[in-house]
């Protein structure tokens, strides 16, 4: 641990060149925590007078307990480089001082909010990957995630102490082994590389591929390993790292390199000969406590140990050794500092991803120079609970200009428009923050480059926002952050005892703000509603919910609810039509699904309400088989105007139809939020108006004859075209080895999951399983799986798509139909369905 | 049971009589206007026979005028005051059931009508349910049967001196607070919302608290609470049992159904409309154009309740526009669609509209006050009649916590319009930021989307209209005027142009 006050600290952050802002990224279970705990404990920054008595792992309860991260943490570490070492670093810098500010994050798919949320904030990003498991899930998302926000990526290959402890495997194959993983990392990378980043893939002999047991704390990249045997050969360092890495194979006897194998016993590829088996004797030694071979093998490598450090046994002692003669701290915070931006170089080419105005405006030319005499630019990414109750910190980066205790700034949130009043604040800071380990320090500034809590801003700030100077009043706010998960999982929440529900309202916006993914809202019953991404997500949710939010009064949680969808499965048997209150108009409409991929162009916003008419009516005609004439005349999307649902007219010279375009168009928006089945949304629906009679008087054929005529009549198109329901389905990961195989199998088919993928990992004994599963289905899945194959398999869940329910809800005592009435029921409506006669008209 | 007990034709003939009334409106619900006729020449006959035994010193006087007025285009529980005052009558008498909501200027007589029950089987239900129970009953009635209450009073009283084990049976009844209701008295019992009941008045004057509702008023003892009592309502299931349900929402309540003869214990269908009222304020408060309808020209304060709606909707930053236009129906309030809530302002029972069926949500006045007062909170208590709404928020207690409101709606919070402008106006004087702020309320460009078509986003009528893509009648803004020409004048025998050719 390395002992500042806080002033000193404050001096480093204005070496701009020498911030290094860095997340880590993994699976769960890859061992990311104990890593950064690793890290941690050798370079991290705590205050001057609490030396000592802070643990850095001291996290949430829970957290320990369950033995996953929950929340990000932020830390920063603090590392001195040794001068030789930074002889060939070409960047610029100023001293040999260098800040590092850690996130650590998440790796559950239910709370890779968090991560995306670091991401933001940070410039590089330390991708742990598990030797054995190799690249999973979430590892890709996450991957995919850092790339998209232009973050530079370094690997580390972890839990090495696995190869050499549990699998014992020989040197080639664990080279075999970490080439793979290397490679499927770099494919991920290769596929969502940009050109602004340059080349994004890692390579162990350029160093930007660490090996680590976390654990033990040990670490080495191919550098370290080189700079010990450069000087031995006689070459050059670099050419020493390329050697240790791909196809140069050494034989000792002839002390030759080649470019192959040549056969012989003593010819073994670099990194086995010179790095592997090393390490592996040094364990194999320390484990068999062979102290006597030992020693004069330490000394070889210049590795001294304290006489009470001699006196360790097995594990321990290998665990010592290998901590002294490879510590994780400096290898990683070494690759970082090398391999990863400063956040003046970052900041060049992220400036277009962040920011969303004019990108040679000065904002936009501040964020690039990370200009801390620019005007205030500063993004806040999440929302941390302090300790007094109720209070908020907000987190986020400086990325220019300067903040400072008393600034006065401007708030715009998420729903700021430039030039508009909405959403806007303008407010003081009470307060600016660092981090020193648990503590947190008052500094009178932070200038850009910096990650920075904010006291007294809670108020104004829901989730996210952008800070800016006060005057500054034609920024342009700094573009919103993206999920890579939805809330699809809800529980209806009350209070046990009544007069408590100020409390619950209280507790579910506090909740809401702590969490960057949770919603929470109210049903048309009145119900409240907190929706997280998953089970584990809703449960600390609610957990969070009671005991911090609101002081331990009681709540009652239903079970989780699932969200349909309501859709169409073929063109209405008929044309319906329905007459207006007054008898006088007649609205004659069909509805049909639509083109099967278009309402996912439609969700990933390919084509919306704001195309440009051509270009959408080359993509429905090109992709869909849309008449081009016809993908000109979409009225609307709805719900909510950008929904997955559609109106075209088909008519043919109808007088008056653009008149009574809007009101058709606000029913259709009420309709396709409440379907007729359920109240769900619908999904995938194109409704067409097929005709229309209106009365000659304008006042007759006014929005209160139309609107609720064109909702009945669209219900009665929905209800003549077969409707169906839509559920969520999982895209479910699992692992496991062999023999958990049957287990997981009978739990999927218990759960109505159907298994369409099955991989055994090259070169382990795992299985790697890829499964869709019901979300109605998957509350309590992962407690059944670790059950049934006995805590070996563990899945990740993450929502892939809408799938049709084959049974019809029209029919008495179907699925569906009991489906569709406990909805009702849940939701107060009338258990029947409204009939058919009650939406369409006859002549 | 004769129509002159029914419809009570002696004691109305002498009220008419002993105020001397020369006009009476009788107003009529639908469902009673096929009795209308009848009841109009018995009571004639009846007043006729009145004056006749006094009538020495004045037998030249007229007849008494007599008018049959239909429904009302409000809820026909209320007195239609302006109908009455288009036939210039002095007062009203009311027929079926009622509001017992006070009148603002005629005084009216009501005649609830009797419904059949049969006395000793809802004794018997009663007794029975206030064995099992450990709470006290109050009993809670329609007004249609208020002519039974002394009845079962009386049978219950034997009841239990019969049964040896009911002595500490405790049944309170509740009390109609009159027939009569007289616009000058009742203006006081508005200010000073307990006393002023006229007849029936059978309470021994105890200190405790009051309560009124639907034309029933009961007392309290200090010390006891509402939730102490089990409410033992007696009648069908009808709007004002509905608003007994939700005003008294934490108490438990059983209804006992002369019609069926049956008791219903359940009553988590109203309870559920509670909950749904909750969601309906929670909507409410994202709304940016409310509104008002005028659902009621009767009920006392009505006017005063609208203004009171305005002045607080334009202080919530927000745009407040008023209809008139009877009974609401979906059809009626979807010509405003750029309306997203509307308050329904009318007397108690006719206030809750499910808003199912409607464009845009109805709520009650109360349920605006929650809605648009910052800081306010549901708490459970429901208010429906107006004077106990005035008193329901006695002193403004604005809050201002500055902080963003919070919608459940959306699931985030969100920003009021202008709230901020008001909030910061002190801060803002001082600063140069005036001279920003100004620039940013110049004008700016529209472009011209279909948003605000989209409910909640427009902030006016006006720009509610300005969002949709029919603007009326289609101008090419391409094709040039036509020029203009001077047309014909003269006479169609001879225009002035063709004058020569006449004369040729």
């Amino acid at each position: 641990m390395v002992k500042f006050t806080a002033e000193e600290l404050r001096r480093i952050m204005d070496y701009k060149h020498n911030i290094r802002n860095m997340s880590v990224i993994a699976h769960v279970d890859h061992g990311k925590s104990t890593l950064t705990d690793s890290l941690v404990a050798a370079a991290g920054i705590i205050a001057q007078e609490v030396a000592g008595d802070v643990r850095m792992t001291d996290t949430r309860a829970d957290e320990a307990e369950r033995g996953i991260t929950i929340k990000s943490t932020g830390i920063s570490l603090f590392y001195e480089m040794t001068d030789e070492s930074l002889k060939s670093y070409k960047g610029e810098r100023n001293g040999n001082e260098y800040l590092i500010n850690l996130i650590d994050s998440p790796g559950h798919v239910d709370f890779s909010s968090e991560v995306t949320a670091a991401l933001r904030i940070t410039d590089g990003a330390l991708v742990v990957v598990d030797c054995v498991e190799g690249v999973c899930v979430q590892t890709e998302t996450v991957l995919r995630q850092a790339l998209g926000e232009r973050i530079r990526p370094v690997l580390t290959v972890n839990k090495m102490d696995r190869c050499f402890l549990e699998l014992q495997v020989d040197g080639e194959e664990a080279y075999q082994t970490f080439q793979r993983v290397i490679e499927n990392a770099n494919v991920i990378m290769a596929t969502y590389e940009d050109p602004l980043l340059g080349d994004v893939q890692v390579y162990p002999e350029k160093g930007t591929v660490a090996f680590s047991a976390g654990l033990h704390g040990w670490a080495f990249t191919l550098t370290n390993f080189a700079k010990m045997y450069a000087s031995k050969f006689g070459v050059d360092e670099s050419k020493m790292m390329e050697r240790l890495w791909g196809e140069n194979y050494f034989d000792p006897a002839t002390k030759k390199w080649t470019s192959k194998n040549t056969g012989t016993a003593t010819c073994k590829r670099g990194f086995v000969q010179f790095c592997y088996e090393p390490i592996k004797q040094i364990i194999n030694t320390c484990m068999n406590d062979q102290k006597d071979k030992l020693w004069p093998m330490l000394q070889k490598l210049g590795v001294t140990m304290k006489s009470d450090e001699k006196d360790l046994m097995g594990k321990a002692l290998m665990k010592r050794v290998m901590q002294t003669w490879l510590p994780a701290s400096s290898a990683l915070l070494e690759m970082m500092i090398f391999h990863l931006p400063s956040p003046s170089t970052a900041q060049r080419y992220r400036v277009e991803n962040l920011y969303e105005g004019p990108l040679d405006d000065q904002y936009a030319n501040a964020i690039r120079n990370c200009d801390p005499d620019g005007p205030l630019m500063l993004y806040v990414s999440k929302m941390i609970p302090a300790s007094d109750k109720g209070r908020f910190f907000a987190f986020g980066r400086v990325f220019s200009g300067r903040v400072s205790t008393g600034l006065k700034v401007r708030i715009m949130g998420p729903n700021f428009v430039p030039g508009e009043k909405k959403d806007l604040y303008v407010k003081s800071v009470q307060r600016t923050v660092i981090w020193m380990g648990k503590k947190q320090e008052t500094v009178e500034d932070v200038p850009c480059g910096n990650t920075v809590a904010l006291v007294g801003l809670d108020q104004y700030i829901t989730k996210n926002a952008t800070l800016t100077n006060e005057k500054e009043v034609d920024a342009h706010p700094i573009r919103a952050m993206k999920f890579s998960v939805s809330p699809v999982v809800r529980v209806a929440v009350q209070c046990k005892v009544a007069s408590d529900l100020p409390k619950l309202v209280e507790g579910l916006k506090r909740l809401a703000k702590s969490d960057p993914m949770v919603v929470c809202t109210i049903e048309e019953s009145g119900e409240h509603i907190v929706a997280g991404a998953g089970e584990l997500h809703l449960e600390i949710c609610l957990k969070d919910l009671q005991d911090d939010f609101m002081g331990g009064a009681e709540i009652i949680k239903s079970d989780p609810v699932v969200s349909f969808r309501e859709t169409v499965l073929e063109k209405s048997c008929r044309t319906v039509m329905s007459k207006s209150p007054n008898k006088h108009n007649r609205l004659y409409m069909e509805a049909r699904p639509l083109e099967e991929g278009l309402a996912e162009a439609i969700d990933d916003g390919r084509i919306g309400p704001r195309d440009d008419p051509k270009a959408r009516s080359k993509i429905l005609s090109e992709e869909f088989g849309w008449d081009k004439d016809l993908a000109k005349k979409i009225w609307c999307f709805g719900p909510e105007t950008t929904g997955p649902n559609m109106v075209v007219d088909m008519c043919k010279g109808v007088q008056y139809l653009n008149e009574i375009k809007d009101s058709v168009v606000a029913g259709f928006q009420w309709a396709s939020k409440e379907g007729a089945l359920a109240e769900e949304n619908m999904r995938g629906i194109c409704f067409e108006v097929c005709d229309v009679v209106l009365h000659a008087d304008a006042i007759h054929r006014g929005g209160g004859q139309v609107i609720p005529t064109a909702r009945r009549v669209i219900y009665a198109s929905q209800i003549t075209a077969k409707p169906r329901l839509l559920e969520p389905v999982y895209l479910v990961e699992i692992q496991a080895p062999e023999q958990a195989l049957g287990g997981i199998y009978s739990v999927l088919n218990q759960k109505r999951g159907h298994v369409f993928e099955e991989i055994q990992r090259p070169g382990t004994p795992l299985y790697n399983i890829k499964a869709y599963l019901p979300v109605i289905e998957s509350f309590g899945f992962s407690s059944t799986l670790r059950a049934a194959t006995s805590g070996q398999a563990f899945p990740q869940c993450v929502f892939d798509h809408w799938d049709m329910m084959s049974s019809d809800p029209l029919e008495a005592g179907s699925q569906a139909s009991v489906l569709v009435a406990d909805i009702r029921k849940r939701k107060g409506l009338k258990e029947q369905m409204t009939p058919l006669s009650e939406f369409e008209d006859k002549l | 049971m004769d129509m002159e007990t029914n419809y009570e034709i002696a004691s109305t003939a002498d009220f008419i009589h002993s105020q001397n009334f020369t006009r009476a409106a009788l107003q009529f619900p639908d469902n009673l206007l096929k009795d209308s006729t009848r009841i109009v020449r018995a009571l004639r006959a009846k007043l006729r026979s009145i004056r006749d035994s006094d009538g020495e010193h004045n037998g030249d006087s007229k007849d008494v005028g007599l008018f049959i007025m239909a429904d009302t285009t409000y809820g026909s529980c209320c007195v239609d005051e302006v109908g009455a005052s288009r036939i210039n009558a002095d007062c009203v008498i009311h027929y079926g059931h009622t509001c017992l909501s006070p009148t603002s200027k005629l005084p009216a007589f009501f005649v609830f009508g009797k419904a059949s029950i049969s006395i000793s089987k809802c004794v018997e239900n009663l007794s029975k349910h206030a064995l099992t129970s450990a709470k006290r009953i109050l009993v809670l009635y329609g007004l249609e049967y208020a002519y039974a209450i002394p009845h079962i009073r009386e049978a219950l009283r034997e009841a239990s001196t019969y049964c040896v084990s009911g002595t500490n049976l405790e049944i309170n009844f509740s009390s109609v607070i009159c027939t009569v209701i007289n616009p000058s008295e009742d203006h006081k019992s508005i200010h000073g919302r307990a006393g002023g009941c006229t007849a029936n008045e059978s309470f021994d004057k105890v200190a405790g608290t009051r309560y009124t509702i639907g034309g029933l008023n009961w007392n309290i003892p200090e010390g006891h609470k509402m939730e102490d009592y089990l409410l033992f309502w007696i009648g069908s299931d009808n709007s004002a049992f509905a608003n007994v349900v939700l005003t008294f929402n934490g108490c438990e309540i059983v209804r006992y159904d002369a019609t069926e003869d049956c008791l219903v214990t359940d009553v988590s269908q109203q309870l559920r409309i509670l909950k749904r009222r909750y969601y309906l304020v929670e909507k409410a408060k994202d709304a940016n154009i409310i509104g008002i309808l005028v659902g009621t020209l009767g009920v006392a304060g009505y006017l005063n309740m609208i203004h009171q709606m305005k002045e607080l909707i334009t202080r919530a930053g927000k745009k407040a526009y008023t209809l008139v236009m009877g009974r609401p129906n979906p059809a009626k309030l979807a010509n405003f669609p750029e309306c997203d809530v509307f308050i329904n302002v009318s007397c108690a029972q006719t206030a809750l509209l499910d808003s199912k069926e409607f464009y845009s949500p109805v709520i009650t006045p109360f349920e605006a006050m929650l809605a648009f007062n910052r800081g306010s909170q549901w708490t459970g208590a429901y208010v429906m009649e107006f004077r106990d709404l005035i008193s329901y928020f006695p002193a403004e207690v604005r809050d201002q916590s500055e902080e963003a409101r919070f919608s459940f709606i959306k699931g985030g919070y969100v920003e009021d319009f202008d709230q901020p402008e008001t909030v910061n106006g002190e801060e803002d004087k001082e600063g140069a930021l005036a001279l920003a702020n100004a620039t940013e309320k110049a004008l700016k460009l529209c472009d011209g989307n279909l948003n605000s078509v989209i409910k909640g986003t427009a902030k006016s009528g006006a720009e509610f209209y300005l969002g949709r893509s029919y603007h009326g009648l289609e101008i090419n803004g391409d094709s040039s005027p036509e020029p203009f020409m001077i047309g014909r004048s003269g006479k169609a025998s001879g225009y002035e142009d063709e004058k020569s050719k006449q004369e040729s």
